[in-house]
């Protein structure tokens, strides 16, 4: 089996599952006990969150952990609201993960003054159209620094110098889930990330907020995390996205050289296809692990579904969309629309794969293109 | 004080000869519906009775009624000693919830008495009930024509009190016309083709075409899912699941193009009729409706009836596609048929389908081509599911 799908999940790392089975059957104190054992529990998840904001060129204090992505990406939102009582200005991107898409969507109706900015057709943030919708009344800004379908990467601190002169009271938040220790620490106010894009397991991620960032937090309780955000510490999964972060700090540029080894190669074979088109940015200015392509004359789903068969897993999008009826929204705001969005496949990579991977899948997406453009409407 | 649920039905008492078939299948499928429940079903002069239900299971048998088939409504009532005092109070208390609900409501009491060693005759238990029933809610008063709210009292061998009739799905009792097959194919209108001929008696039995592996595991779960919630009113339903992609490939490879789908869905109607025979059915059931797509131009339906010699029913076939989905969302299925999965009628489709394609010329492309030995195929690797309303849900 061949995966390509390391945007939806990736595989947990063999250390960080070795290191979560420790923290579950060996050391599975409760972190915030009276005990000496769980007191130096208490000590070892701080080292990791010490490591982990290191990662991010933060302070320890700015890290909070949460259960993923769609939590740091809700609580972002919504805590930093509840911290400032007016109904704000609130700006984010047409092509934001539904994490955050979502919950902008339901301000409207709460009042607050939602608006979505659209991207150039490479899939990055259109500055100007972003620029001109700042203003003074503005509260909070959430802009996605990797896109999680088509890899485009926007420069987060350039944005968030531009943002903190024309909105200076707003809090810039950046969905870090398809970035974070894959690319350089970006400067910004709220940053968030998930553990099992890492090969951590799922079910841990973190919100970093910037000291001096009024922000309310989340969940209510015992307290835990400064206040912010309530609940028994994950430890097994700190402890693991720890150790898998470790490794990927560790190795930043030789696993990015190597994935884009695997991504140049893909592209180049697929290249070779007749009526396929590259969506997003130039494969060399794009995110490393993420690749869209588009192959004319088939439906992505029924692609997939056949390669699925012959053992290359990929997706058409991201996998917390795939529920969703309707067009694909971050394409249609690229303007990838008709038979281009339709026949859209993401590949996406981690430093496992290899070379000879690409040249499998791309001579099975032929084989399975053969088939298919048989049938293409004559 | 014990709550009971009565259950009417009206059609089958049109019947003349065969009613105890009827009334025997009912009582049957309503069993089937309450499986599960503790509780005791009878039939007594031209009603049914659901007695000894399992308390914190009330509502439940309630709601799991309202699908059943050959039942026209169902009070909710209350079975007490059959003293008059007892049977006043009992009364009070329904009527409070009644008027609370709305103070200046119309109502009649409506006695019936089958036990004639009772103190009062109906009409006598009318009148004093209801004169006790002005007194107590001085804003009600009485209509007995139009009454919002008909207080009942039934003097068995206990008394039965209730002021709530709750209509159902009406119909005839699935089973007592026989067995059909239904084509499902994921979308919206299937189920309610299925359901609309189940509620005139029909049993279901039920097939559905995929084309592996170019349809998503989901789209499967979806069919069985759909066949699930159609279960809740049809009873278990036997579920075919024929893999149709060899048949598919040969069709497009073989066949013009513009023909490809009015061939293809001839082959499914061939293969539908002859699960049919093995399952004891006599006829097919399709959601198709007259002009919605090109394969349901009237030319189109010929040239599908002309590969099978079962009768097939359409019962959607005057309804426009807002009213199908209407239905759907009353019987609940349709949440699960938007779920956005390719079908096999929509892995391969012809840019341009024929919409007035003769018989002889279809005819003269399908046989251009031998279907015998996949067809065969097709058979050998069907799956069959028995899909019960009580399985879990699925997606």
């Amino acid at each position: 089996m061949i995966y390509f799908d390391n945007s939806a999940t990736t595989r947990v790392s063999t250390e960080a599952a070795e290191t979560a089975l420790r923290y579950m059957t060996e050391q599975f104190f409760n972190p915030a006990a009276a005990y000496t054992p769980a007191v130096r529990l208490e000590k070892e998840v701080n080292a990791a969150r010490a490591r982990l904001a290191a990662a991010f060129r933060a302070d320890p204090s700015e890290l909070i952990f949460t259960s993923g992505g769609t939590e740091s990406n809700n609580v972002a939102l919504s805590g930093t609201l509840a911290a400032r009582r007016d109904k704000c200005r609130i700006i984010t991107s047409a092509v934001e993960h539904p994490s955050v898409y979502e919950p902008f969507t339901a301000m409207k109706s709460e009042g607050y003054d939602v608006v979505f900015i659209g991207v150039q057709p490479d899939g990055r943030l259109n500055e100007k159209e972003f620029s001109e919708a700042l203003t003074a009344n503005t509260g909070f800004i959430s802009i996605m620094h990797v896109n999680n379908e088509v890899g485009a990467i926007n420069d987060i601190s350039s944005l968030y110098r531009i943002a903190k002169e024309k909105a200076p009271n707003a809090v810039f938040h950046s969905d870090g889930v398809q970035a974070f220790i894959k690319q350089p620490a970006v400067n910004c106010d709220m940053y968030s990330f998930s553990g099992h894009k890492l090969h951590a397991p799922k079910g841990v991620g973190g919100l970093f907020v910037k000291r001096g960032v009024r922000f309310a937090g989340g969940q209510l309780g015992g307290g835990q995390e400064s206040g912010l955000r309530s609940g028994t510490t994950n430890v097994p999964g700190v402890m693991a996205l720890n150790a898998a972060a470790a490794d990927y700090v560790k190795n930043r540029e030789e696993y990015t050289e190597r994935m884009f080894a695997v991504k140049k190669r893909l592209f180049e074979n697929l290249s070779r296809i007749r009526d396929v088109r590259l969506n997003g940015p130039a494969v060399e200015d794009g995110a490393a692990y993420i690749l869209n392509m588009s192959f004319l004359g088939v439906r992505g789903e029924v692609l997939l579904h056949s390669l699925m068969d012959k053992g290359l897993l990929v997706s058409t999008g991201s996998a917390c969309a795939a529920r969703h009826r309707g067009k694909n929204r971050i394409l249609n705001a690229m303007g990838v629309t008709g038979e281009r969005q339709d026949g859209a496949i993401r590949f996406s990579f981690c430093p496992d794969n290899t070379g000879e991977e690409a040249d499998t899948a791309a001579q099975l997406i032929e084989d399975s293109l053969n088939i298919l453009r048989r049938f293409r409407r004559r | 004080m014990e709550r009971v649920i009565l259950v009417r039905y009206t059609e089958i008492h049109l019947k003349g000869l065969n009613r105890p078939f009827f009334e025997a299948k009912l009582i049957e499928n309503i069993k089937g519906a309450l499986r599960g429940i503790h509780c005791k079903v009878h039939r007594e002069q031209g009603r049914i009775y659901v007695t000894e239900i399992s308390e914190d299971r009330f509502d439940e048998a309630m709601e799991r009624l309202k699908k059943v088939f050959g039942i026209h409504s169902i009070s909710p009532a209350l079975g007490v000693d059959k003293d008059w005092n007892c049977v006043v109070e009992t009364a009070f208390s329904l009527m409070e919830k009644q008027v609370a609900a709305k103070p200046d409501l119309s109502f009649k009491v409506f006695a019936r008495r089958s036990d004639k060693n009772y103190f009062m005759n109906s009409d006598e238990i009318n009148r004093e009930l209801g004169h006790l029933v002005l007194e107590k809610f001085p804003t009600v008063h009485v209509d007995i024509h139009k009454p919002e709210v008909a207080l009942s009292v039934e003097i068995r061998e206990k008394a039965y009190i209730y002021a709530e009739e709750i209509p159902c799905a009406n119909g005839m009792p699935v089973g007592s016309a026989g067995r059909a097959m239904l084509l499902v194919s994921g979308g919206i209108d299937s189920p309610v083709a299925g359901y609309m001929m189940a509620k005139r008696g029909l049993n279901l039995s039920a097939v559905h075409f995929y084309s592996y592996p170019y349809t998503s595991e989901r789209a499967r779960d979806k069919v069985v899912e759909l066949t699930r919630l159609l279960s809740a009113y049809a009873g278990p339903i036997r579920l075919h699941l024929v893999p149709f992609t060899d048949i598919q490939m040969t069709i497009y490879d073989n066949c013009p193009d513009k023909e490809t789908t009015v061939i293809m869905r001839r082959l499914m109607m061939e293969i539908a009729e002859k699960i049919a025979v093995n399952d004891g059915a006599r006829a097919l059931i399709t959601g198709e409706a007259l002009g919605q797509v090109a394969s349901q131009t009237l030319e189109s339906l010929c040239v599908t009836d002309d590969a099978v010699s079962m009768p097939v029913f359409r019962p959607l076939i005057g309804f426009d596609k807002d009213e199908i989905m209407d239905y759907s969302r009353r019987i609940g299925t349709y949440d699960t048929s938007i779920l956005p999965y390719e079908d096999c009628c929509t892995v391969f489709v012809p840019k341009h389908p024929v919409t007035r394609p003769e018989v002889a010329d279809i005819r003269a492309s399908e046989e251009a081509v031998d279907f015998t030995e996949l067809v065969e195929k097709a058979m050998e690797e069907t799956e069959t599911l028995i899909v019960k309303a009580s399985d879990p849900k699925l997606i």
